[in-house]
């Protein structure tokens, strides 16, 4: 960040940031002068000033200097320089969470916000609120109800709008304020009204039934401000969905209603609410999109902006209401303003005719140097979508995609066409050799080393199976020689790959290889070292455990058990079985380009979600002993949607047992359940071994119970059972309005759906980059194979996605996409089965009278194969 | 600044400004006290219990006191060290009804008076032995004896008996701390004089 602010002021020319070359402890020792009596609010300013700029470049403060201008900053409240003041709120705001004891302001806060001093009272009440937690909340509550229906439009919202915020942290006492909310909802400001629909909403999300009152309410009775209208739109619309309404419901006629509001924005928040409603009818569709249609020639800039990126979105879903438009959007492509254009013509590449793709490229060359990096991903997403409706547009679109990586960009920008460059390699066999050439050529000068490693990932991948894999080795070598240490590391991967797959290559490849042992980078080193050894070996089954297909257990779980072994030394040797596998499976380079707002790299290898479970069960008493958590289910839903309880389960296998996670939610606001349990009737050998309650449940705050049930030992094929659940507990019913509960409760129980133990529950994915290599190493000990009809079945597709689905193992080789027009097909699946032995699966599918399906299974462990056979059977 | 202000300044006409630390138990009645100091258009209607410190101005004959009135409670005593350094003098008041915890404001007085930007310092302590309208309160002399006030030598101390609602006994006080804090500063009055 800081080194772009550089950059951009060497060019033009310096001097244009007074505050550019600023030294943390430079300010935080001018800092000082806080201390100083009488003081100086102008020089007090300025350095406020420093301090939340240098926040703002992601400077680091640590605890101690942060804690003391913190406290010296406090002393300025005695200045009452309205200018000086107003900073010191700001800098509350933006060290809240770095220095310590910042409620140290809060009286003075507090004072401020109920004072004369108009122009204090709603900065105060914003910084009073960062500062609070749960525990102060209390003894500020009444303060916040004053301001919320305060007569001033800034104290009021500046209320309404912390506590939204404070609903995340502190949900009960902020549901007290609802009556205050209420009133500052029929205010006549227009900010004022659309921050208490915002609070009002918030607090009532999570009840379907309140928010739809609500919903009523304000349609019948109608608002004043646009704000809150467009608002409005997007709960209904939100309601909608999720109750899957029909669009003969009130909540659609309000939506289309609002198309006929006197306010632009409201009108565009309509049209663009029905254009993004699932399944829409073409009659329903019509007015929305000549709305926009309308707005596409409107004099205002914005509202042809919104209107064509509106149709950009939905281009692919409703192509026919967006070529509707072609003609507005014809006349758009000369926009002056250049989003506008380019909006424009993507729109129409989404869903013109092959014919007209070569013209819209040419009309977006030539200004494409001239448009922000955000749209030129906009660019590139359009030609990746046409290249998956046009293949054979495959050769013009590489081409211009390789112009543009030429030119400059940011990491987005280059990112992005990176992916699109790979997804049509992979989707177009024929345009391997091309893509691949454009990438090496990239990679002689990238500065973004993910990009790099990643190409070079991929290089490793496909260029052995190439016709001449040999012309690849100078551009990985060249990395090694030139390039940081991740390069270089990556590098040596995918050498160690080639190595391993072209015998003609190895010789050269183990010259390599031992140059890179000489690295000055540990790592690097490593690498080497590593793959020579394991080369020199020459053994196909090492070769595919330990360079095509690698490690696929969870790095934190691997550091973990490491840790624990190293605490309890033991003869045996360290057993990788007993680490849990990584869970969401290194999916290949995919096809999809991620929207650009969330594509955000993490920064370091963030916990799986089922590293986090393994956590939390593991703080469990009970469930100690059980060994590494397997794999943690998707969520099951065991309720029908709008029904009293809510309660879905999580199955978590472990080696010999079962944890089932019943997360349930009382949506009843006048019940309060305790000790609530679900009780499980198996219909197979599976014993029950314990129950933990949920201690208690108060209103629409979600709480978990548990059972432990241990899986039948003497028939370990028998891995499919049904549970008939029923949820028991203890009701005490509860005055709606404190919560507080009845003395006296009653037992009661509900039903619910019965729940599936499945093979999938056994089985966890895990991609073998390199199928055949796997397939090799597990070797055909347990080889066994059955052929299947599949009578039902009427496509190659259907087959392919159901096999999948029922077994939960991970397609490998893309092989989970059928080519068109063939009548047979391989897949190839990979997992490993609870326990910890890799089970592999390779079906062949013929497309006759139904489908015919022969599988061959090959697994370390005879069990796993006799498992898959007898359910697939 | 004109060069009158700045002769009126020299001449005292300006008042000097001073720091001041109000500190005690949290119930003592620190706000109470401060509150009735101020000028009365500017006092506060309600007083609630502070949370962290509230920043108040009075003025006396000759000085301008800027006070910083810090909460009592025990989880915020912690924070009163903040604020040592760049104070000239110190209001410590005591609940004289409050038998139970004078052994608790005796030991945040000796923590006080032995920390290191204190103990070293000639700076004047006022105690007010407050709320002595209190049926069983305490005298103030019995409560300096409870805090072992004879044993403080170093720096200069009175304590006031004092009636915060009613504003009882306070007068007396800061006039005494006006005294003492010009007496501190009396070397640059007198220099002034003689300029005359
Ligand atoms: N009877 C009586 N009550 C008093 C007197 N002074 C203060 N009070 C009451 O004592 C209570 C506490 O007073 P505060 O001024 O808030 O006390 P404080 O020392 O500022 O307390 P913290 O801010 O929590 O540290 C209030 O209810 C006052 O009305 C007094 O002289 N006599
Ligand atoms: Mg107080």
């Amino acid at each position: 960040m800081i080194k772009k602010f550089d950059k951009k002021d060497e060019e033009s020319g310096s001097g244009s940031n007074p505050f550019q070359h600023l030294e943390k402890s430079a300010v935080l020792q001018e800092a000082r002068i806080f201390n100083e009596t009488p003081i100086n609010p102008r020089r007090c300013l300025h350095i406020l000033t420093k301090i939340i700029y240098l926040l703002n470049q992601g400077e680091h403060f640590g605890t101690t200097e942060a804690t003391e201008a913190f406290f010296a900053m406090t002393r300025l409240f005695q200045s009452n320089d309205q200018t000086l003041r107003r900073m010191c709120y700001l800098t509350i705001k933006e060290m809240a969470n770095i220095s310590e004891d910042v409620i140290i302001v809060t009286s003075s806060l507090t004072k401020d916000m109920t004072g004369k001093e108009d122009v204090y009272r709603g900065p105060a009440i914003r910084a009073l609120c960062r500062i609070t937690d749960t525990t102060m909340l209390q003894a500020i509550e009444r303060y916040m109800k004053q301001a919320i229906v305060d007569k001033v439009p800034s104290v009021s919202s500046s209320a309404l709008v912390s506590s939204l915020h404070m609903v995340k942290m502190s949900y009960d006492v902020v549901k007290r304020w609802v009556n205050e909310a209420q009133e500052a909802a029929s205010s006549d400001n227009i900010m004022v009204q659309y921050h208490a629909l915002g609070l009002l909403y918030h607090l009532r999300k999570n009840d379907r039934l309140a928010v739809s009152k609500m919903l009523n309410k304000f349609t019948k009775s109608g608002l004043k401000s646009p704000f809150a209208y467009c608002m409005l739109i997007r709960i209904a619309s939100k309601l909608l969905e999720e109750t899957e309404g029909g669009h003969d419901s009130p909540l659609f006629d309000f939506i289309e209603s609002c198309l006929r509001n006197k306010n632009e924005m409201v009108v565009y928040e309509a049209a663009s609410a029905i254009v993004h409603m699932p399944n829409c009818t073409a009659r329903e569709l019509a007015p929305a999109v000549s709305v926009l249609q309308l707005f596409c020639s409107s004099p205002k800039a914005a509202l042809r902006y919104a209107a064509v990126r509106t149709l950009n979105k939905v281009a692919m879903k409703h192509p026919s209401a967006v070529t509707a438009c072609n003609l507005d959007l014809e006349n758009l492509i000369t926009d002056s303003n250049r989003s506008i254009a380019t909006l424009a013509i993507t729109t129409l590449l989404k869903t013109g005719s092959e014919s007209s793709v070569d013209r819209l490229m040419k009309q977006i060359s030539s200004f494409v140097s001239e448009i922000s990096d955000e749209f030129k991903v906009v660019v590139v997403q359009a030609i990746s979508a046409l290249c998956q409706k046009y293949p054979r547009k495959h050769s013009v679109m590489m081409n211009f995609l390789s112009n543009m990586l030429r030119d400059d960009g940011g990491f987005e920008y280059k990112r992005a066409i990176v992916d699109c460059i790979i997804s049509i390699i992979e989707e177009n066999p024929e345009s391997k050799e091309t893509g691949l050439a454009h990438l090496c050529e990239f990679i002689e000068d990238c500065e973004h080393t993910v990009l790099a490693t990643k190409i070079l990932h991929l290089l490793g991948k496909e260029g052995p199976r190439t016709p001449s894999p040999s012309k690849y080795i100078r551009f990985i070598f060249n990395r090694v020689v030139l390039e940081s240490e991740a390069v270089r590391a990556a590098a040596v991967s995918a050498l160690a790959k080639f190595g391993a797959q072209n015998d003609d290559l190895l010789p050269s490849v183990l010259v390599l290889m031992q140059r890179c042992m000489m690295d000055s980078d540990d790592e690097v080193r490593d690498r080497a070292t590593f793959y020579m050894n394991v080369l020199q070996q020459k053994q196909k089954a090492l070769n595919a455990a330990y360079i095509f297909n690698g490690l696929s257990v969870s790095i934190p779980g691997l550091e973990k058990s490491l840790h624990q072994y190293t605490l309890e030394p033991s003869e045996k040797p360290f057993d990788m079985k007993t680490v849990p596998l990584a869970t969401t499976p290194i999916t290949e380079q995919k096809t999809e380009i991620a929207p650009v707002a969330t594509s955000k790299l993490p920064e370091k290898l963030a916990p799986s979600r089922q590293d986090i479970y393994q956590e939390q069960l593991a703080s469990i008493p009970e469930f100690q002993g059980l060994g590494p958590l397997f794999k943690s289910s998707e969520p099951v839903q065991l309720t029908e949607a709008e029904t009293e309880y809510v309660v879905r389960c999580i199955k978590h296998t472990f080696t010999r047992h079962m944890v089932f996670q019943f997360d349930c939610t009382n949506t009843l606001n006048d019940q309060l359940l305790q000790k609530v349990v679900v009780q499980m009737e198996p219909s197979e050998a599976y014993e029950v071994l314990h129950y933990i309650p949920a201690p208690s449940l108060p209103y629409s705050q979600p709480g978990s119970c548990y059972s432990l049930v241990r899986l039948p030992d003497d028939d370990p094929t028998a891995v499919s059972c049904t549970f008939s659940c029923t949820m028991k507990y203890l009701v005490r019913d509860c005055d709606p309005n404190t919560g507080e509960p009845d003395d006296d409760g009653y037992d009661d129980e509900y039903v619910l759906e019965d729940l599936e133990v499945t093979v999938a529950d056994h089985i966890q994915k895990v991609l073998k980059p390199n199928f055949s290599a796997a397939w090799e190493e597990v070797g055909d000990d347990f080889e066994k194979e059955e052929t299947f009809a599949l009578a039902s079945v009427r496509t190659l597709d259907e087959a392919v996605g159901n096999i999948i689905s029922f077994l939960g193992m991970q397609p490998c080789e893309r092989s989970d996409k059928v080519p068109e027009n063939k009548n047979s097909h391989v897949l190839f699946l990979a997992g490993v089965f609870r326990g910890g032995n890799d089970v592999l699966v390779r079906a062949r599918l013929a497309l006759g009278d139904g489908v015919t399906m022969q599988v061959t299974v090959r697994s370390g462990d005879e069990t796993a194969v006799d498992v898959i056979l007898a359910s697939v059977g | 600044m004109g060069l009158l202000d700045k002769l009126s300044g020299w001449l005292g006409l300006r008042k000097k400004e001073v720091n001041i630390l109000c500190l005690g138990l949290d119930n003592s009645g620190k706000t109470t006290i401060i509150n009735q100091l101020k000028p009365a258009n500017t006092q506060a209607q309600e007083i609630v219990p502070t949370i962290g410190f509230n920043i108040e101005k009075f003025k006396s004959s000759s000085l301008s006191f800027t006070v910083f009135d810090m909460s009592g409670q025990s989880r915020y005593r912690n924070l009163w060290e903040h604020y040592y350094k760049e104070s000239q003098a110190i209001i410590f008041v005591i609940d004289s009804g409050d038998k139970l915890r004078m052994v608790v404001a005796k030991e945040e007085l000796d923590t006080l008076l032995s920390h290191q930007d204190i103990r070293s310092r000639r700076m004047p302590v006022l105690f007010f032995a407050n709320k002595t309208d209190l049926q069983d309160a305490m005298s103030s002399v019995k409560v300096s004896q409870l805090l072992c006030l004879e044993n403080i030598k170093d720096k200069p101390w009175h304590i006031c008996a004092s009636n915060a609602i009613k504003g009882e006994g306070l007068q007396e006080g800061v006039d005494w701390l006006q005294g003492r804090l010009s007496f501190i500063y009396g070397g640059l009055f007198a220099y002034t004089y003689t300029l005359i």
